[in-house]
């Protein structure tokens, strides 16, 4: 996968993963602001970034993400293609 | 309802591919005493809680343990 795509969605995962784990978090606290401005910051920016994605590369999901001509949601890769691996940062590990 | 986006919730990196390996892991999510059935499971038990809290954490685990084991997915 190419360097610039592999790190877009690896951001979009990471934002996706805080905001998993602080939405978790508000069910049992739903009172804490902090958490909740953050959440939304998250969210915010996750939302852009998928735009972006889905703009250069396709859509993420198969009812929500428009498509350019013909349909791209059948394309590979799927994240179970080997491509999909992600460079690690401590690549000789 | 199930929403599928074309992406890990966790980066993976397989160096060596093993199948044998990865059909006990697929085992772990699909399998008898796997992290779907669990799931499902959450998401029964979320009907009779009492508080807000616990059938929306229950409902949102619920959801999340149905992607948790499955990076192959």
């Amino acid at each position: 996968m190419e360097m610039n795509k592999q790190s877009l969605l690896k951001k979009i995962m990471e934002l996706d993963f805080v905001a998993v784990d602080l939405q978790l978090y508000l069910n049992t606290h739903p009172c804490d602001k902090e958490a909740l401005c953050k959440f939304n910051t998250i969210v915010n920016q996750a939302h852009m970034l998928r735009q972006e994605y889905e703009r250069l590369y396709g859509p993420l999901c198969s009812y929500r993400s428009p498509s350019r001509y013909p349909w791209q949601w059948i394309n590979n890769p799927w994240p179970w293609n080997y491509c999909f691996n992600f460079r690690m940062s401590r690549e000789e590990l | 309802m199930w929403v599928y986006e074309k992406k890990l919730e966790y980066p993976v990196k397989i160096k060596k591919p093993n199948p044998k390996l990865a059909k006990y892991i697929i085992t772990q999510y699909g399998g008898p005493d796997g992290e779907l059935a669990a799931s499902l499971r959450y998401l029964s038990q979320r009907f009779s809680m009492v508080t807000p809290q616990a059938r929306a954490t229950l409902n949102d685990i619920g959801t999340e343990v149905s992607q948790c084991t499955s990076p192959l997915l």
